[in-house]
């Protein structure tokens, strides 16, 4: 009895709030430690090497430094590359078969992606370094209210120039179309170009064209292809020919005037007035992956500021995690990484869905053809 | 016994020829057949039904751009494959007939080019032909060009390509002729030199009809591959040296797949290929018959 009065007595109205509060804390922290458990067994549960289908360089030839992370935390679990070489090879090796647990399109081929059966959405909740990515690009990975793609590296399409050899008469995409450059201009080997070209000739969505507005950008280009002197689909093909002044004018993307710059060439990496266009690419999770949680864990050490950082320093793209930074201040401004912005009108156009993409790819490769 | 022995004696032709004959059937006859499959929708990479379809034919068919890509590609090819035969008789000639105890070193030597990889020595020209390459500085040194104006045709152009071709196919083709030369009867040409025939007359009347076939296969033995080739014009071509091979190669792999016009493109390239084949082997059996 004595006892029970004591913690009658002990147990005031203040106290039950402040021991109400300590449970709770301890409630969630429970709750957390709970999740955190549920995803260590998960973890533990998914076995094999994670099957990861990327681009060349952000494998095991090269991009080492972006999944270390993962690596050191998961070392039974190292990542699998299959190299993809654009989005329709990734597209053509998963129906073929391939079951990467994930891999990286980018954003213009989310929306498909998300509708084709082929990806699975992202639970966020499980990628720590999620709350620091763009929150711009964030949405343009999602599709109907899901996280279909986790933003990665971006950047912008525009023209990179000689200032000491070309003069434009605007600050314009037609400077990919001057006589006066004949033989000293790169295009880009991707049907973006027709996307380019709408842009150029005044199209209010140069992403939707009609046929009459297809017919026209790709007249436009085939009567101009002859000043093109190639249509890069390598970059480091582009970089060299530039350098070596095979090049004077090029579409090309900002880590491109940052290499030309470091090389001591007289470059300006133009703004267009039509405007430039932006694109982020975007880690998708392989439906049915036996894999989840290393997934999530494995685009968590992509996310984070040191692997980000690490590749605005030596890939010269940008990253989603904004609060990484480069070293270079002249990366810096040309990707303007002190806008959040920067990847949307009216800065830029940024990369979307094409609904009649087939369309448009047979339409630039007739212009190759022609 | 006598049964045994010849159920043994019957097997063995099968025997010999079954190998390669289900190594032609599992990767060339099997493989056409799944690219033709595709060329009418009976296969597509996209799920779901596809209605088998000629579409993929009539749009090539009916499409301006690709034949007349076709036919700048099969240009470009017999051009190659022409310079190449030049260029590489008189060296098969010289290596055959002119009696040089070093005639295999320097056989060796023709062939050394081999030793590196294709893509490096398609590469190596890239370094020899541009704007900062071997030509244009030497012009440069000469007076001839200024820095400001090198001759930018050399790299990335069709040019480029056809020169590329011609150095890489070069050992191919002196090869044949080679052995076509080196098999010639010499009598022959002692039985010329006896009835006063020059060396050109007995070269132009006895070598050359004799060396035909070489010469032939040889030919095809260039045009075949590079009515095709997409490597080199890849890496030196540019926009104006774009050929067939290399639109067959973008329909598979770049923007949207489309394997449909892809295996269209491919099938086509394959017949009219296999129809000239079929036109010189036609010509080689009747110039046998007839020498016969």
């Amino acid at each position: 009895m004595k006892g029970e009065e004591l913690i009658e007595r002990r147990v005031s109205r203040e106290d039950f709030l402040k021991l109400g509060a300590a449970a709770g804390a301890a409630g969630l922290i429970a709750g957390r430690a709970g999740a955190a458990d549920a995803a260590r067994s998960h973890l533990e549960k998914e076995s094999g090497r994670l099957q990861v289908l990327d681009w060349p360089g952000y494998g095991n030839d090269g991009g080492q430094a972006m999944f270390a992370q993962y690596v050191k935390k998961y070392p039974q679990n190292k990542p699998q590359f299959t190299v993809m070489t654009n989005e329709s090879d990734a597209l053509a090796k998963m129906h073929a078969g391939l079951k990467p647990d994930l891999f990286r399109p980018y954003v213009g081929w989310v929306k498909y992606f998300a509708t084709s059966g082929l990806v699975q959405p992202w639970d966020p909740k499980l990628i720590t370094n999620f709350k620091d990515l763009n929150p711009l690009m964030v949405k343009a990975g999602q599709y109907q209210g899901k996280q279909w793609g986790i933003p990665a590296d971006w950047g912008f399409d525009a023209i990179l120039y000689r200032t000491d050899k070309v003069h434009p008469k605007a600050d314009s995409w037609g400077l990919l179309f001057d006589e006066r450059y004949k033989g000293k201009i790169a295009w880009f080997d991707d049907l973006g170009m027709l996307v380019m070209a709408g842009f150029y000739l005044g199209f209010k969505d140069p992403y939707k064209q009609t046929d009459a507005q297809l017919q026209r950008a790709q007249k436009l280009l085939i009567s101009k292809k002859h000043v093109a002197r190639t249509i890069w689909s390598s970059e480091t093909s582009l970089d060299n020919d530039f350098a070596a002044g095979d090049l004077w004018i090029a579409y090309a993307w900002p880590n491109d005037w940052v290499i030309m710059k470091k090389k001591g060439l007289k470059v300006r990496y133009m703004h267009p007035k039509e405007g430039p266009i932006s694109w982020v690419g975007m880690f998708m999770l392989g439906k049915g992956t036996p894999r989840p949680h290393l997934a999530h864990a494995y685009v968590d050490a992509w996310s984070s500021v040191k692997s980000a950082k690490w590749l605005e320093d030596n890939y010269g793209y940008g990253e989603a995690n904004t609060k990484a930074r480069p070293a270079s201040s002249d990366l810096l401004r040309a990707l303007q990484l002190t806008n959040p912005r920067a990847v949307a009108e009216p800065n830029a156009h940024f990369d979307r869905d094409i609904p009649r993409r087939a369309v448009y790819a047979k339409k630039w490769e007739e212009v190759k053809a022609a | 016994m006598a049964g045994r022995r010849r159920r043994r004696l019957d097997l063995t032709t099968p025997g010999l020829l079954g190998l390669p004959l289900a190594w032609l059937v599992a990767f060339f006859l099997v493989p056409i057949g799944i690219v033709g499959a595709y060329s009418i929708d009976v296969f597509s990479i996209f799920p779901g039904k596809h209605p088998v379809t000629l579409a993929g034919w009539h749009d090539f068919v009916h499409s301006a751009v690709y034949l007349k890509l076709f036919w700048k590609s099969v240009r470009m090819s017999l051009i190659v494959s022409a310079l190449v035969v030049l260029l590489a008789y008189p060296l098969a000639y010289y290596l055959a007939l002119s009696g040089t105890k070093r005639k295999y070193i320097l056989l060796l030597i023709l062939i050394a080019p081999f030793l590196t990889s294709y893509l490096l020595r398609v590469l190596a020209w890239k370094v020899i032909l541009g704007s900062n390459g071997v030509v244009n500085s030497l012009l440069y040194w000469l007076g001839l060009r200024s820095h400001d104006n090198p001759v930018s045709q050399l790299l990335y152009s069709r040019f480029a390509v056809m020169l590329v071709l011609v150095y890489v196919w070069l050992p191919f083709v002196a090869l044949p002729i080679f052995v076509s030369l080196e098999s010639l009867d010499q009598r022959l040409l002692e039985a010329a030199a006896d009835l006063y025939a020059s060396r050109w007359q007995a070269f132009r009347r006895v070598t050359l009809p004799l060396s035909v076939p070489g010469i032939i296969a040889a030919f095809l033995f260039v045009f075949i591959p590079t009515v095709g080739e997409f490597v080199t014009p890849s890496l030196v071509g540019g926009t104006s040296g774009y050929m067939y091979g290399n639109q067959i190669s973008d329909l598979f792999g770049t923007g949207f797949p489309d394997w449909r016009t892809g295996s269209v493109l491919a099938l086509f390239l394959l017949g009219v290929v296999a129809a000239l084949t079929g036109v010189f082997a036609r010509f080689l059996g009747m110039r046998q018959t007839a020498a016969r």
